[in-house]
């Protein structure tokens, strides 16, 4: 195998230091068998520039921290090899959250708004006993549930979301996806009016204008179009009939 | 909740507007299709196309269709205009973007919306110089000599594209076919739809030559 030499163009943004423009600057290194973004940005910082920002944690597409443009498409770094690269690469930070410096973004606090708005837990009035044995769920309800919880809050799809980049407030399909995984747990005891409430407007499910890029990008594949459709004819069903509920 | 939405609270306006969007843009396709249909009569011939127009000059139903458009493409418009980024900053970012993640849908929204406008102003001129001028084999062939084929190619190849991407959009967001199959059934009608449009346009040049 002929190694090749990988260009890297990466964008470089310190906001401690407004004064310089964010500019990408280019690195060069010798591709290796196997290897990932994960593997070049490390090196990268080890031998060329220490002061690069980037994070990683899991690098197995499990902790969501990677999730960057590579050439343009939103994607974790972890899982993305460099055989499947062309020799230029661009990469930038995810847009919509707030940059921490070079490739580094801030998920944290976007997704913490979400989870509130969302109100991302069970409402029910059931007290709680610690003693009682668990209660049972039907087998293929746990496994909607679970499908919507694979979620890993990378961000891919608010980034690569047109409506997410102009409207702060869109909770976009990651919130969607959230959304759906209460509709459908039965501990929930939201109506769904309640629901309508958070969702039915446009800064949940009827701000979507439908372009699917968060569905095209989802790098662990849940099934955002199917999720975005299913809380979409809820919420039209519950608007539908909303003075009589 | 802040005093100025509390004053101001219809939790299902938003549902509504989209609703209002959904259906008039559906209404707007039927239409346009209709359309296509009854300018094909020529195809059958010039009898049958000037029979068919006077039958609806007869029963009025040009001045409805005005009325049609004007109120459903209205509301259409009032609709969608929320959805166009109206701030400088913001139509920047969002060409911006387009350009950057490389995703067709993510184009083909920008392309909806500019073609939009572009049908809004082509088709006043159309309904204007339709009204004025009369639909009759004659006039029609010789407008369509005389400078208009142009302006009409393009108003059908903006009207079709608009028309099946906005389909498109409504049955992608509300998850009723799969995107793949979508993609190939209005594939398949767009190009039967500009080709009957296509060749109604020649036919009607043709004619204009000869007359
Ligand atoms: S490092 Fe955890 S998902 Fe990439």
């Amino acid at each position: 195998m002929i190694e090749r030499e990988l260009t890297f163009r990466i964008m470089r943004y310190n906001p401690d230091e407004p004064e310089k423009k964010p500019h990408l600057q280019e690195f060069h290194l010798t591709e290796e068998p196997g290897m990932s973004l994960f593997v070049v940005l490390n090196k990268l910082r080890e031998e060329q520039d220490p002061t690069l920002r980037f994070d990683f944690v899991c690098r197995a597409s499990i902790c969501g921290s990677c999730g960057m443009l590579v050439n343009g498409r939103p994607t974790l770094a972890c899982k993305t090899l460099t055989k499947d690269l062309p020799d230029v690469t661009t990469l930038l930070p995810l847009p919509v959250f707030k940059l921490l410096g070079d490739l580094s973004v801030d998920t944290g606090v976007w997704f913490r708004d979400m989870s509130f708005r969302t109100e991302s837990w069970v409402h029910t009035d059931e007290t709680f006993d610690p003693d009682a044995p668990e209660k049972r769920m039907d087998n293929a309800v746990a496994l909607e549930i679970y499908e919507a919880e694979r979620c890993i809050e990378c961000g891919c799809c608010i980034g690569g979301c047109a409506t997410a980049n102009i409207k702060p407030d869109f909770i976009g399909a990651a919130g969607v996806n959230r959304v759906a995984r209460f509709m459908v747990d039965p501990r929930d005891k939201r109506t769904e009016r309640e629901y309508f409430e958070v969702v039915g407007n446009e800064d949940g499910v009827f701000g979507c204008i439908g372009l699917m890029a968060c569905d095209d990008n989802c790098p662990v594949g849940v099934p955002l179009r199917d999720q975005l459709a299913y809380v979409r004819r809820k919420m039209a069903s519950a608007g539908w009939r909303y003075q009589k509920v | 909740m802040k005093l100025q939405k509390a004053l101001s609270y219809s939790p299902r306006a938003d549902f509504i507007v989209e609703v209002i969007q959904m259906v008039s843009g559906l209404l707007l396709v039927l239409f346009l299709w209709t359309h296509m249909l009854f300018v094909a009569s020529i195809l059958i011939g010039s009898n049958a196309f000037n029979g068919l127009s006077l039958f609806m000059e007869k029963n009025y139903l040009l001045p409805a269709a005005i009325v049609f458009l004007v109120l459903v493409g209205g509301a259409h418009i009032g609709a969608v205009i929320r959805r166009i980024p109206s701030r400088w900053a913001e139509q920047k970012i969002v060409w911006k973007h387009a350009k950057l993640i490389h995703h067709a849908d993510t184009w083909s929204w920008l392309f909806q919306s500019v073609t939009g406008a572009a049908i809004l102003a082509l088709a006043i001129i159309h309904i204007a110089v339709v009204t004025y001028g009369g639909i009759d084999v004659i006039y029609s062939s010789g407008r369509i000599k005389h400078g208009f084929l142009v302006f009409y190619a393009v108003l059908l190849l903006l009207a079709e594209y608009h028309a099946s991407v906005g389909l498109y959009r409504i049955f992608v967001k509300w998850g009723w076919v799969k995107r793949h199959k979508l993609h190939w059934v209005l594939g398949v009608i767009s190009v039967l739809t500009v080709g009957i449009g296509a060749t109604v346009l020649w036919i009607f040049f043709t004619m204009g030559v000869h007359a």
